[in-house]
C-alpha cells in the first residue's frame, strides 16, 4: 500500500476518490484487512470514514430510523432507539462477532460486504430498509435487496458510497425475532439466519402481517412474500409454522460449505419460524 | 511475601503470574533480535510427488532476500523424528503431504518474503496418493516411504488376552460398533516460534516453544549433522503446546536458517493457518468394538481393532498406537481380549501427541459400547461399571496389571452419590419445550510416564545461591500446566521456604540437566521426584554445614526456613547466606537423576508394541458425568453441567489442579462437539479459527471437579499425572447422554449440531 | 508516514509504513511484546487493546488509524510492580495458565468492567466470548472477572 487517508469531511474523501477511483473504501476494517491479509493483496490506497461524523449518527427523522454506515454495531447495541424500535436488529448485533468486532465492525461495512451470513441483513430485509447512496454530486435510494446483488457484490458505482440506512418504524404492536444458528453460540459465522417480523390481530391469534428473510441459504438474504401472503389471516400454530417453512425449505438451494451442508441448512430454513413459539 | 510452611496441598499462588500478566513474560514467540531475518519456507501444493527441479532464479537475486535454502544445504542426515528419523526437515526426493516444507527462504522482512516464496518455482511429478488407512494398507496402494519392509504399516501388533475370540461364544449378551474419530488440532494459542544464531564459539543456539528441548538437540545435531555440544536449545514458557511440541516444528528450519544468515539472528513464527498445515494433530481413527458379558453383567470378552492414521511421516504415531491398545479394554476386568492395532502412513498431515496419546480414542468407543452393553442387559450403567472396574493388584482386559494406586471404584462412587447421578430422572424430564435431556457418564484411565520404551529418566538440579536464596534448575519446559510452580512448591516443602526464596530457570541445554519431554502425565511426577530428592541432598548438606558451624551437634535440631537456618532448643539462627559463603560453589548445587519404575509383568502384547511403550505401571483413573440439552430445532448441544471426579493420587496444589481438569475437561467437550479438522484429499479444508471451532466461554459449563485422594506412592508426595485422564472421558459421557436424548448412538464425532439434527430427522422418519 | 498518539500516556511521533498493523507496530517497533497474535483475522481475541479506553483488535488495525489517540496495551495496566486490580486477580483467582490469552482477556475485562461494574457470570462468558482460551476452560477467568469486579467497586 502506498497510502491511507482518514478524511474528517466528505469533501476530502471525494477528493481522495477522484484522484484514485480504486480507492479501496476502509469501513471497520473487520471484514476488509481479514479479507486483504488472506489474499495477499496490498492495495494502492486505503481511503477510511471513521472519521466522518455525519455517517456516525443514528436519527429519528419523517418516521424513520437514520442509521448512519459507519454507526458501529456496538452503537446499534446501545442505542434506546434500536432497541425500542428495531428489536430484531437489536438481537442481530448480540450475537455478532464478539464485544471489539462490534466495537470496529459498522452496519455499513456489513451490508457493502454483502455476504450471505451478514448478521445485520435478514432484519434489514424484514424491515423495509432503504439504503442511501452518495456520489460527490448526487444521492440515490434504493431498497437494500436492490443494493446487494450476490455474494460479496453490490451496486455501488466507482465513485459511490452508502451514506446511510433509512428504517421505517415499524408498527408497535409488530413483534420481531433474530434468530442465527452458527456453530457455536459465539464469534461465530451463521449457517443459517432467520429475522422475522410478526403482527398479530387483537385476539392473539391471527396474523396481520408478517415478513420473514433467511441468512446463509442462497446466494444472498432470502425472502418469500407469496408465502408470507398466505399466512395472514390464518392463525398462529405451530402447525402453521411449521408447514410454512417446509415450504420455504423446498424454495431454498442452499450449498454445502465447511460449516454446514445443504441438507442440514435446508432443515433449518424448516424449523426456525418454529423458535418464534419457542420465544413468544 | 510468605507462603506457609508446608506448602504441599495449598493453592499456593503460581509464580508465572505476575509476569505473564504484566505482558513481560517473553515466550519463545516474543524475541526480536537486533538485525534478526525472518526466516519462512515454501512448501508443497501436492500430497504425494517426485521433486524433479527447482527454479530459484527469480528469487536469489531479489533485493531483501538473503539466503534461499534446499536440502542440498544440509550437511546432516536432513531427518527428524522420534522414534522413527523418518521426516525430512526440507523435502529432498519427494514429497509426502500438501505442508512438505522444500524451500526455506532468509529475507529481511514479511513482505520480501511474501513476494520471494510467491516466486519460487518447483517442478513436480505428481505421483499417485492415498488418504485413507485401510485403502494405504491394500495391496497396491502406493507406497510413501520405499525403504520400509511393512510398506505403509508403521507400525502393527495384537494383544491377546485369555482365550482372544472364542470367549464371545459364551457371551449372554454382546454389543457391537464401529466408530469414527476426528482429527484434534491442538490450537495452542502460540504458533510454532523460535529464534536461533551461531555465536562466536559457534555454538548454534535455538530458543524455541518446545516440549522436548533435550530431544530436539539430539535430533538438531543428526539431521544437520553438527556434534551435540554445539547445539544449546532453550525452552522459554510455552504459550500452550499440549503435545503438539513434542518433538520439532520449527527448530530444524531454524537451525539450518542460522548456519546460512551470516551470523545474524533469525526468527519463526508461523502463521494460523500454516500451522494448522503444518502442525502435528490427535489421530484421526477408526475402532472396531465388540464387548460381550453374561447374564449377570459381569464382562467376559472385548475385542477391538484400532485403525490410526498418522499422516506422512511417523512422528508418535508408534507410541500413540501403543497406548491406545493399551487402554482399549479401560478400566475394566474382562478375562478374554485381542486387541488389534495398526498406524499407518497415507498422504495426509502428519498426527502426532495429543493429550491422552490414543486413549481418547479407544475410550470413546468403549464407554459408549459399555452403556450399550448396560441398556442390553437391563442394568444401571453405574453399576454395570461397579461390577467390572479394577481394583489394585487386578489386570484389566489387556492384561495391564494394576499394581499401584488404582482409585476407579471410589471414582465412580463419588459420582454415584452427587445430585446430578441421583436426579438423573428428574432433570431429564424437566426439559422445556422443543428440548430433548439426557445424562452420561463415562470412565476411564490414562498411564502416567513413557512406558517400558525408554527410561523414564529426569535429573534435577538445585543451587543454594550465595545470597541466601535458591535456584532450581528445570529440565522440562512449562507449556502452561504450571510445572514450575509445582517445583517451587516442591522444593519450598522440602527446603521449608517460601515461595520468593527461589529463581528457576527455565530449562536450557547448556546449564539444566537431561530430563525428558513434558509430556505423558510424566512432568511433575518424574521431575518432581527428582527435584524432591536433589532439594533434599541439599538441606541435608545445608543442615550439616549449619552444624558445622556450631549452630547445633545434630541436624534433626535444626530448622531451614525461609532465609535461615534455626536451632530449635537455643533460638539461634545463621542466614542461609552465611551457610553459602561457608560452603564450595560444588556443595552449593544438588543434582538427582530419577528413573519412574515401570511394569515388569509380563505381558502379552507383541514385541512392537512391548517396544513402544507397553505396558505403564502408574495410572490415574476419572469418572465424568455430562448432563446436556438437545435444541430439537437446531440439533445444537448445550453441556447444562458437568462433573469430573479424578484420582490422581494427592493434590500438591489444589488450584493447579483444578486449572488442569477445568481445561481438560473443555479441551475434550471441543473434541465432543465441536472441533472438526476436515481434511478432505490431503487437502486442509479447516484452514483457520475461523472454521476449526474452538470452544468460546459461552459454550462450556463451569466444571466441577472432585478429587479422590489416593496416595500414589511412587509420585512425589503421593501424586500421579492429571494432566492427561481429564480429557479422555469428555467425548464419551457427552455421546451418551446424547445417545440417552436421541435414544439412539451416534457413531461419528464430533457430534455437531447438523449430525444431531440429521439424526433425528432419520429417526423420525423411521 | 508519520503518526502521533499516546501509548500508555507516554506521547509517540513514529514513522511507519501505511499498511503496518497495529500488533507489528507494538511488537515489532515499540517491543510491546505483551499484546500477542495468535490468528491474524481477529477470530481469537489475543490481540486485543484499548483505543481510548474501548476495545480493539490490534491485529485488524492500521497504525494510521491510532493518529491522535490513545492506546492502551498490557503493559499500560500495572503502575510498574503494582498489579492492576483485574492482574491481581488474574494472578490470585488462577486464571493464567500458559498466559497467551492473559493479556487480551485483561483487556476486555478492562473494557467490560468501564461498561459494566457488576456483570455476572453470563455477562461475563458474553464479554470474554470472543478471547479464546486453550488452557484453562474459562471458569477460573470468570472466577478472576467477578472477584476484579467486586474489588473494583470496594474501591470505588
Amino acid at each position: 500500500m502506498n497510502s491511507i487517508f482518514l478524511p474528517y469531511k466528505m469533501g476530502d474523501l471525494w477528493e481522495v476518490k477522484q484522484k484514485d477511483p480504486e480507492a479501496i473504501i476502509l469501513a471497520g476494517g473487520t471484514g476488509l484487512l481479514v479479507f486483504l491479509r488472506e489474499k495477499g493483496l496490498h492495495p494502492h490506497t486505503i481511503v477510511g470514514l471513521e472519521n466522518l461524523w455525519e455517517l456516525k449518527q443514528i436519527e429519528m427523522q419523517n418516521g424513520e430510523i437514520r442509521i448512519g454506515a459507519m454507526v458501529t454495531h456496538q452503537q446499534l447495541l446501545e442505542s434506546p432507539v434500536i432497541q425500542a424500535q428495531l428489536p430484531g436488529l437489536h438481537q442481530a448485533v448480540t450475537v455478532l462477532g464478539y464485544p471489539p468486532i462490534r466495537h470496529m465492525g459498522t452496519i455499513g461495512g456489513n451490508i457493502c460486504t454483502a455476504s450471505p451470513a451478514g448478521d445485520t441483513l435478514p432484519s434489514l430485509y424484514v424491515l423495509n430498509a432503504v439504503a442511501e447512496l452518495r456520489t460527490p454530486t448526487a444521492s440515490r435510494l434504493l431498497p437494500i435487496q436492490d443494493l446487494i446483488k450476490g455474494p460479496g457484490q453490490n451496486v455501488l458505482g466507482r465513485d459511490e458510497i452508502l451514506y446511510q440506512i433509512r428504517i421505517p418504524v415499524p408498527s408497535p404492536s409488530a413483534v420481531s425475532f433474530y434468530f442465527k444458528v452458527g456453530q457455536r453460540k459465539a464469534l461465530a459465522i451463521s449457517v443459517c439466519s432467520l429475522a422475522s417480523m410478526l403482527q398479530v390481530a387483537e385476539d392473539e391469534q391471527t396474523i396481520v402481517d408478517c415478513r420473514f428473510a433467511w441468512g446463509s441459504v442462497g446466494p444472498t438474504i432470502m425472502r418469500f412474500p407469496g408465502l408470507e401472503k398466505n399466512l395472514i389471516g390464518e392463525k398462529l400454530s405451530l402447525n402453521k409454522l411449521r408447514e410454512f417453512g417446509q415450504t420455504a425449505a423446498s424454495m431454498v438451494s442452499p450449498i454445502t460449505d465447511i460449516r454446514g451442508s445443504a441438507e442440514y441448512r435446508r432443515m433449518l430454513v424448516s424449523n426456525l419460524p418454529s423458535k418464534m413459539l419457542q420465544t413468544l | 511475601m510468605t507462603g506457609p510452611l508446608t506448602p504441599i496441598g495449598t493453592s499456593l499462588k503460581r509464580t508465572d503470574g505476575p509476569s505473564k500478566i504484566r505482558g513481560l513474560e517473553k515466550y519463545a514467540a516474543d524475541y526480536y533480535p537486533a538485525n534478526f531475518l525472518w526466516a519462512d519456507v515454501k512448501r508443497s501444493d501436492h500430497p504425494h510427488a517426485l521433486i524433479k527441479g527447482i527454479d530459484l532464479s527469480h528469487v536469489r537475486g531479489l533485493p531483501g532476500v538473503l539466503a534461499v535454502l534446499t536440502h542440498e544445504d544440509i550437511k546432516g542426515a536432513n531427518r527428524i523424528g522420534v522414534p522413527e528419523m523418518d521426516q525430512p526437515v526440507l523435502a529432498d526426493q519427494k514429497v509426502c503431504y500438501k505442508g512438505d516444507p522444500v524451500v526455506l527462504v532468509l529475507a529481511e522482512n514479511k513482505a520480501v518474503m511474501q513476494e520471494a516464496l510467491h516466486k519460487i518455482e518447483i517442478d513436480y511429478e505428481v505421483l499417485p496418493a492415498v488418504f485413507d488407512p485401510e485403502d494405504a494398507l491394500a495391496e497396491g496402494a502406493p507406497v510413501l516411504h520405499e525403504n520400509r519392509s511393512g510398506k505403509n504399516l508403521l507400525i502393527g501388533g495384537a494383544i491377546e488376552h485369555g482365550n482372544g475370540m472364542e470367549a464371545f461364544q459364551v457371551c449372554d449378551a454382546i454389543v457391537e460398533a464401529e466408530f469414527d474419530l476426528p482429527y484434534q488440532e491442538h490450537a495452542y494459542l502460540e504458533t510454532e516460534a523460535g529464534i536461533a544464531c551461531v555465536d562466536d564459539e559457534g555454538v548454534l543456539e535455538i530458543t524455541a516453544s518446545t516440549q522436548t528441548p533435550w530431544r530436539d538437540r539430539n535430533e538438531l545435531a543428526y539431521a544437520l549433522g553438527l556434534p551435540v555440544d554445539s547445539i544449546r536449545v532453550i525452552a522459554p514458557y510455552l504459550g500452550g503446546g499440549f503435545g503438539g511440541k513434542d518433538g520439532i516444528t520449527v527448530q530444524g528450519l531454524l537451525g539450518l536458517a542460522a548456519l546460512h544468515s551470516n551470523g545474524r539472528p533469525v526468527k519463526m513464527w508461523t502463521s494460523r493457518e500454516e500451522s494448522f498445515l503444518a502442525s502435528t494433530k490427535r489421530h484421526p481413527g477408526r475402532v472396531h468394538y465388540r464387548v460381550g458379558c453374561k447374564e449377570d453383567g459381569t464382562l467376559h470378552a472385548v475385542s477391538c481393532r484400532i485403525v490410526l492414521d498418522t499422516g506422512a511421516y511417523a512422528s508418535l504415531g508408534g507410541p500413540v498406537l501403543a497406548l491406545a491398545m493399551e487402554h482399549a479394554a479401560g478400566a475394566y476386568r474382562i478375562p478374554h481380549a485381542l486387541v488389534e492395532g495398526f498406524c499407518v502412513y497415507t498422504n495426509n498431515p502428519v498426527s502426532g501427541a495429543f493429550r491422552g496419546f490414543g486413549a481418547p480414542q479407544v475410550l470413546a468407543g468403549l464407554e459408549q459400547i459399555i452403556d450399550m452393553l448396560a441398556d442390553k442387559i437391563r442394568m444401571d450403567r453405574l453399576e454395570f461399571r461397579l461390577k467390572n472396574v479394577v481394583s489394585r493388584g487386578d489386570e484389566t482386559g489387556c492384561g495391564v496389571w494394576m499394581s499401584n494406586s488404582t482409585g476407579i471404584i471410589p471414582c465412580l462412587e463419588k459420582v454415584k452419590e452427587h445430585p446430578f447421578w441421583v436426579q438423573q430422572e428428574e432433570w431429564v424430564n424437566q426439559a422445556g419445550p422443543f428440548k430433548q435431556r439426557g445424562v452420561g457418564i463415562a470412565a476411564g484411565l490414562q498411564g502416567t510416564g513413557y512406558g517400558p520404551m525408554v527410561a523414564d529418566i529426569a535429573n534435577a538440579k538445585i543451587e543454594l545461591l550465595s545470597d541466601g536464596h535458591f535456584r532450581i534448575y528445570s529440565g522440562v519446559a512449562d507449556m502452561g500446566q504450571g510445572n514450575n510452580p509445582t517445583n517451587v512448591q516442591i522444593a519450598g516443602e522440602v527446603l521449608g521456604q517460601a515461595a520468593d526464596y527461589f529463581e528457576l530457570l527455565q530449562p536450557d541445554t547448556a546449564c539444566s540437566l537431561p530430563s525428558g519431554s513434558s509430556s505423558a502425565s510424566r512432568t511433575t511426577y518424574t521431575f518432581g521426584n527428582a527435584l524432591k530428592t536433589a532439594a533434599t541432598i541439599l538441606k541435608e548438606r545445608i543442615l550439616t554445614r549449619a552444624c558445622n558451624m556450631g549452630l547445633g551437634i545434630y541436624a534433626e535440631d535444626l530448622l531451614l526456613s525461609s532465609g535461615k537456618v534455626f536451632h530449635l532448643t537455643s533460638g539461634r539462627e545463621i542466614p542461609l547466606a552465611n551457610i553459602a559463603a561457608s560452603m564450595s560453589p560444588e556443595e552449593r548445587i544438588s543434582s538427582y537423576a530419577y528413573t519412574a519404575p515401570v511394569a515388569k509383568h509380563p505381558d502379552s502384547a507383541g514385541s512392537a508394541i512391548r517396544a513402544a511403550g507397553f505396558p505403564h505401571r502408574v495410572f490415574a483413573f476419572a469418572c465424568h458425568l455430562a448432563r446436556v440439552e438437545i435444541d430439537a430445532l437446531t440439533g445444537e448441544v448445550e453441556v447444562c453441567d458437568y462433573l469430573a471426579v479424578t484420582d490422581a493420587g494427592r493434590v500438591l496444589n489444589p488450584q493447579i489442579y483444578e486449572q488442569q481438569v477445568q481445561g481438560g475437561a473443555v479441551q475434550g467437550m471441543g473434541y465432543a462437539l465441536w472441533e472438526d479438522f476436515r481434511v478432505e484429499n490431503g487437502e486442509v479444508l479447516t484452514r483457520n479459527l475461523a472454521s476449526y471451532i474452538l470452544p468460546t466461554s459461552m459454550d462450556v459449563p463451569d466444571i466441577l471437579s472432585l478429587p479422590v485422594e489416593t496416595v500414589e506412592e511412587t509420585g512425589p508426595f503421593g501424586m500421579k499425572g492429571l494432566g492427561e485422564i481429564v480429557i479422555n472421558l469428555p467425548l464419551p459421557a457427552i455421546a451418551n447422554g446424547v445417545a440417552w436424548a436421541l435414544g439412539r448412538h451416534i457413531f461419528t464425532s464430533p457430534l455437531t449440531a447438523e449430525r444431531i439434527l440429521l439424526t433425528m430427522e432419520k429417526r423420525q422418519a423411521e | 508516514m508519520i503518526i502521533h498518539f499516546t501509548l500508555n500516556g507516554e506521547n509517540k511521533n513514529l514513522d511507519c509504513a501505511p499498511d503496518c498493523r497495529v500488533v507489528d507496530l507494538l511488537r515489532e517497533e515499540l517491543g510491546h511484546t505483551g499484546t500477542k497474535e495468535a490468528c491474524g483475522s481477529g477470530e481469537c481475541g489475543a490481540c486485543t487493546i484499548l483505543v481510548d479506553g474501548i476495545s480493539k483488535l490490534s491485529c485488524l488495525m492500521l497504525a494510521a488509524q491510532l493518529e491522535g489517540h490513545a492506546v492502551t496495551t498490557i503493559e499500560g495496566m500495572s503502575k510498574g510492580e503494582e498489579l492492576h486490580p483485574i492482574q491481581k486477580s488474574f494472578v490470585e483467582k488462577g486464571a493464567v495458565q500458559c498466559g497467551f490469552c492473559s493479556p487480551g482477556m485483561v483487556m476486555a475485562t478492562a473494557d467490560l468492567l468501564q461498561r459494566n461494574p457488576s456483570p455476572d457470570r453470563k455477562e461475563i462468558r458474553e464479554a470474554l466470548s470472543g478471547n479464546l482460551c486453550r488452557c484453562t476452560g474459562y471458569q477460573k477467568i470468570i472466577d478472576a472477572v467477578e472477584s476484579a469486579a467486586a474489588e473494583m467497586r470496594d474501591d470505588a
